[in-house]
């Protein structure tokens, strides 16, 4: 067996850790080991000298294996490995031990802090004479795409794939494409027109052959894993019975969208018993056919829109639904558009008007007469029948926060502009496709800064609603974010599986199987003919909790092994 | 000069170590003697590990993960959590004191928390004094 | 009691000059930025939202559009561009309006053209008198002494009952104030003695303007105070010494002085302003509503013929002084029986009541809360 030659490279990282720390004698310190071939000190081990260093000492002194006792590595481990890889190591053969955030930034008592040091770089050295090379692994990336849901998000998405000249299947469960847009007359805040934003969308689509659009259809199953997933897609056929069609595809985009909030939980608006209390979604209905009117056919003298039904409550939901407020101002420029004369006024808790154009239409709103009233989120408005003799049916009741005064106001009708919620087979979604949901049912991203639309499942995407209320222009984005991903994995033909992840050996597996369910990403399935456990390296995400589990100690957590961490404990106390 | 207890901490690597990275960016001053091992996850953490730890001499062993709900892996330190408790009793039916090995959720953003748990438990078993476990074990090693 | 909100009054306010108060929306900056802003009369954002939500009974009452002298800053640090200042100043408008009970100030304001018409009508209508009156019993060639053209004892008795009409109109008018602002709030005690003990309020703002010196910009403080007290230098020179003043070369250097000086003050402040209104540098004077040239216009053409008429005496010409006597008067009627009364020239009225009200107030709401802990004090058997 080849002779373990270890470099250790001590950082001063300027000042930061060589105020501090006496990087000195923690190299000499080390050069006395066992193992260690040269211990030397430097001021920033991560410039271009520091790393040229390294790999000069690599190849001259046959070094092959490397501590850098300097920030955390989440800070530079990728630095580093990149450097020694330069050399011709391979760059798992390197461990960095951070005497920066975790010891001479945090402590003062200069002896305390070297001793420190010294423990935790001598950590770093046993551990690293335990490391192996490890390589990484490439699977074919299959260029196909599904795509779950057929609204804006799930069309954008599509017709991104399919313009770039790789095939989608599109999978919508309703009898039509268009989703919630398609419901929309007009909308917010240039006032543009979603019947035209739709019919570009459709018929790009219809046209295009690359897409293969299933409607009235689910993703009944899907198994694999990024790059290889294959997934069954049910259609309601006309005749009852259904049909079947399995397909491969290297990735899934989910945009399956929202649902509307039901204002019928909140009893103090009557919406469902007070006839002219309606909500957002049958107001559009009504700008669609080009006529406001009271459910007794009158044309509305007052009428009042009111902001954050089911969205901004504890009771209901937390979380504020976004794109309501522009919405409501889009309302209240129709209505006054509509009817001249109308009295609009708008109940609101909050103005978000945080996008593009947003502050300039709220303005437009008020210049055009729109009487705002503030309300408070813990004292919403309350709707009466208004006396003979009064302008308007109802009078709203409302504590007005911008005024002091709690005052009354007529309504013909009332609009309720009620919150976006996660759709009720939303979980069902989620299992699906293994992908997580928080505590408001919305999918969860991979991050919610850095990461946008990729999930924790390798190949799973997320865009539009389902993932969090938004408005059209974001969820556009987010879908063509989602393509723009996969098309730049289907650039590179292979997919790269990391070379840390868990195995099992099976000599030592008894078959227990107390590792197939613990995880998370199902990565561990079991032989029954041969009758032992095996781990999908590909899905497996070196979390090593079956490494863990484990009763036989049959599974080894690549780079994390238990005689890997045994080392570390010996070193840090000694 | 009043006993240096020796704590191992095993920090996971999506949020206890980033908070203690966080203590350090920050410059949160704490007591010298805890020292870091890196997993990936809280659900890494085989009971073996801290019983090594204790046998090697050290005083206290606390286990950090991400808070429930939280976890990188989606579940991991609900594995942890689970464990942990078994993990306790076994412990003390060694005689081993409560205090010594504990199990906390720092997040990302809790550089305050993990150097006050740290100054905490660093003064606590500082009052309950060496651990006797080396030295009352034979030098026979577990190996596996 | 849920107070009803009337959207509809906007519409009527804008009639006075309101136009963007709709874009308000409540940043309470313009409250901030003002230096008169203070517990218990925050304004002008509390006035905007009563506007803006109509509550018209809520607006007689108020006092703080007269606390207001439209210094301009509110505007300036408007973000949206609502012309709070402007809109403090439509409120005055309104509020003059308001608190006439002949229905001619609301008249004049909402029509510019109905304003120019009856002020033209007056104008005509004296002229025509004055000339009728001078030829038909003096000689236009004299213009002081017993056989003027218009002697200065009738002038005098002239200008006595219109200032009696005048004042009375103001009085009425002033009653009517005090009325919404305080004698229809119920539970609201201000003794008697109180008026009497605070009275000096009155006279104390109205030759100092003191508030208005609280403004950031001092120029428009000191403005204003020329025209003022050169305007009341030359009501007294008028009422009490015409004839002195008539009497040629004769007048009394001190009359002299005061009348130049205050002339100087009024042309020259007249000037400033119509000025300021045509350049519109100056954030106060952006906005123009009519009332405001007609107003400017007629005081500056009673202030030149005024010294005209002095001039032409001086030099000899008694005919040109006289024709321009009754063309003075032709200016002067309408400004005291038209614009005093029921436009902007009431407010050197208002704005001291205002004042003065406001003190009263404060003391009343004062002693009300003293009461008031004095009572549960009692009930707690404390005091």
């Amino acid at each position: 067996m080849e002779e373990t030659r270890i470099g250790v490279y001590i950082c001063n990282c300027g000042t930061n850790i060589a105020k501090v720390v006496d990087c000195e004698a923690v190299a000499e310190a080390m050069g006395k080991l066992p193992q260690v071939t040269v211990a030397r000190v430097y001021k920033y081990m991560c410039s271009n000298p520091g790393q040229d260093m390294i790999c000069q000492d690599i190849r001259e002194h046959g070094l092959n294996r490397v501590v850098v006792a300097a920030c955390s590595p989440r800070m530079h481990e990728r630095t580093f490995r990149a450097a020694v890889q330069s050399a011709g190591l391979n760059p798992y053969l390197l461990e960095m031990a951070n005497i920066r955030e975790h010891c001479s930034w945090v402590h003062e008592e200069q002896d305390a802090a070297t001793a420190k040091a010294m423990a935790l770089t001598r950590s770093a050295v046993l551990r690293v004479a335990k490391h192996e090379p490890l390589e990484k692994m490439s699977a074919d990336m299959c260029p196909f795409t599904l795509v779950i849901g057929g609204g804006i998000a799930g069309l954008t998405a599509a017709l991104e794939l399919a313009d770039a000249g790789h095939g989608v299947y599109l999978v919508e469960k309703a009898g039509q494409l268009g989703g919630t847009l398609a419901r929309d007359d007009l909308t917010a805040p240039y006032l543009d027109s979603a019947r035209d934003l739709m019919t570009e969308r459709l018929t790009r689509v219809g046209q295009n052959e690359k897409i293969q659009v299933f409607l009235g259809a689910e993703v009944k199953k899907l198994s694999g894993f990024i790059g290889n997933f294959n997934a069954t897609i049910r259609t309601a056929a006309g005749n009852g019975t259904g049909e079947e069609r399995s397909v491969d595809v290297g990735s899934v985009i989910v945009c399956t969208g929202y649902q509307e909030f039901d204002a019928s939980r909140i009893t103090h608006y009557g919406y469902g018993k007070l006839p002219n209390v309606i909500t957002s979604f049958e107001f559009e209905r009504m700008l669609r056919a080009g006529r406001i009117q009271t459910h007794e056919g009158r044309i509305p003298q007052y009428v009042a829109i009111v902001h954050c039904v089911g969205s901004r409550n504890r009771e209901f939901h937390g979380y504020c639904s976004r794109v309501c407020c522009m919405t409501a101002l889009k309302y209240a420029h129709e209505i006054k558009s509509a009817i001249p004369g109308v009295y609009v006024s708008d109940l609101y808790i909050d103005m978000h008007a945080f996008g593009k154009g947003h502050e300039d239409f709220y303005r437009h709103s008020s210049e055009v007469k729109t009487l705002f009233l503030m309300y408070g989120k813990n004292a919403h408005p309350v709707i009466r029948k208004a006396g003979r003799g009064d302008d308007g049916e109802r009078l709203l009741e409302v504590n007005e926060q911008l005024s002091g005064e709690v005052i009354e106001i007529p309504a013909d009708l009332v609009i309720l502009m009620v919150g976006m919620e996660a759709r009720q087979d939303a979980g069902e979604v989620a299992r699906l496709v293994n992908i997580s949901q928080d505590k408001d049912g919305w999918f969860i991203e991979s991050h919610p800064k850095l990461d946008p639309v990729a999930t924790t499942t390798e190949g799973i995407f997320i865009a539009g609603t389902c993932a969090a209320p938004k408005d059209i222009p974001d969820s556009v984005a987010q879908a063509r974010a989602a393509a723009a991903r996969i098309l730049g994995k289907i650039a590179k033909e292979k997919i790269e599986i990391d070379a840390v992840f868990a195995e099992v050996n099976e000599d030592l597996c008894s078959g227990c199987r107390v590792c197939n369910e613990l995880c998370p990403y199902s990565a561990i399935d079991f032989d029954p003919v041969r009758r032992r456990s095996h781990i999908n390296s590909a899905l497996c995400k070196a979390c090593g909790a079956c490494g863990a589990a484990c009763p036989s100690g049959a599974i080894k957590a690549r780079h994390f092994t238990d005689q890997q961490i045994f080392a570390q404990i010996e070193g840090v106390l000694s | 000069m009043s006993f240096q207890p020796k704590i191992v901490g095993f920090l996971c690597n999506w949020c206890s170590y980033a908070g203690a990275d966080l203590a350090g960016t920050s410059r949160i001053h704490y007591p010298p003697n805890v020292r870091v091992i890196r997993v990936m996850c809280s659900a890494r953490i085989d009971p073996t590990f801290v019983l090594k730890a204790l046998q090697e001499g050290a005083d206290g062993v606390l286990i950090c993960g991400c808070h429930p709900g939280d976890c990188h892996y989606t579940e991991g330190n609900y594995k942890a959590m689970r464990r942990f408790p078994l993990l306790k009793r076994m412990l003390a039916s060694f005689g081993i004191e409560d205090a010594r090995v504990r199990l906390e959720w720092v997040s990302a953003s809790e550089g305050q928390r993990f150097a006050d748990i740290v100054s905490e438990m660093t003064e606590k078993i500082r009052a309950l004094g060496p651990s006797t476990i080396k030295a009352k074990l034979n030098t026979d090693r577990v190996e596996r | 009691m849920a107070i009803r909100v009337n959207p509809k009054l906007i519409e009527e306010i804008e009639k006075y000059g309101a136009e963007d108060v709709t874009k308000c929306y409540h940043c309470g900056n313009c409250s901030a930025v003002c230096p008169h802003s203070r517990e218990p009369f925050v304004f002008p954002r509390k006035s905007m939202r009563n506007l803006q939500m109509g509550l018209e009974d809520k607006l007689k009452g108020s006092l703080e559009p007269w606390l207001c002298y439209y210094c301009g800053q509110c505007s300036e640090q408007c973000p949206r561009d609502a012309e709070p200042g402007e809109t403090m100043m439509s409120l005055r408008r309104w509020l003059t309006s308001v608190y006439d009970f002949t229905g001619i100030s609301q008249t004049f304001y909402r029509s510019w053209k109905a304003e120019l018409f009856t002020i033209l009508v007056v104008t005509v209508l004296t002229g025509i008198g004055f000339f009728l009156y001078g030829f038909s019993r003096g000689d236009i060639r004299t213009y002081g002494g017993p056989t003027a053209f218009l002697p200065s004892s009738t002038i005098h008795v002239f200008d006595w009952i219109m200032g009696g009409v005048l004042a009375a109109l103001l009085a009425i008018n002033a009653g009517r104030m005090w009325w919404f602002m305080v004698g229809r709030q119920k539970g609201l005690r201000i003794p008697f003695f109180a008026y009497l003990r605070k009275a000096y309020l009155l006279p104390l703002h109205f030759f100092t303007q003191k508030r208005y010196a609280m403004c950031e910009r001092k120029g428009p403080w000191l403005v204003h105070l020329a025209l003022m007290l050169s305007y009341f230098a030359m009501l007294v020179l008028i009422m009490f010494f015409l004839h002195e003043m008539q009497a040629g070369p004769r007048i009394d250097w001190r009359f002299h002085a005061v009348g130049y000086v205050a002339s100087l003050g009024l042309i020259g402040a007249t000037l400033y302003a119509l000025h300021g209104r045509w350049r519109k540098r100056q954030t106060q004077y952006r906005h123009s509503h009519e009332s405001d040239w007609i107003f400017l216009v007629l005081l500056l053409a009673v202030a030149v013929t005024g010294v005209l008429q002095h001039v032409f005496h001086r030099a000899g010409w008694d005919v040109a002084a006289n024709v321009t006597y009754v063309v003075h008067l032709m200016g002067v009627v309408p400004m005291l029986v038209l614009e005093v009364p029921f436009s902007k020239w009431a407010h050197m009225v208002y704005r001291p009541l205002a004042m003065y009200f406001a003190d009263l107030l404060v003391l009343a709401r004062a002693d009300k809360q003293n009461d008031a802990s004095a009572e549960l004090a009692r009930k707690a058997g404390v005091a």
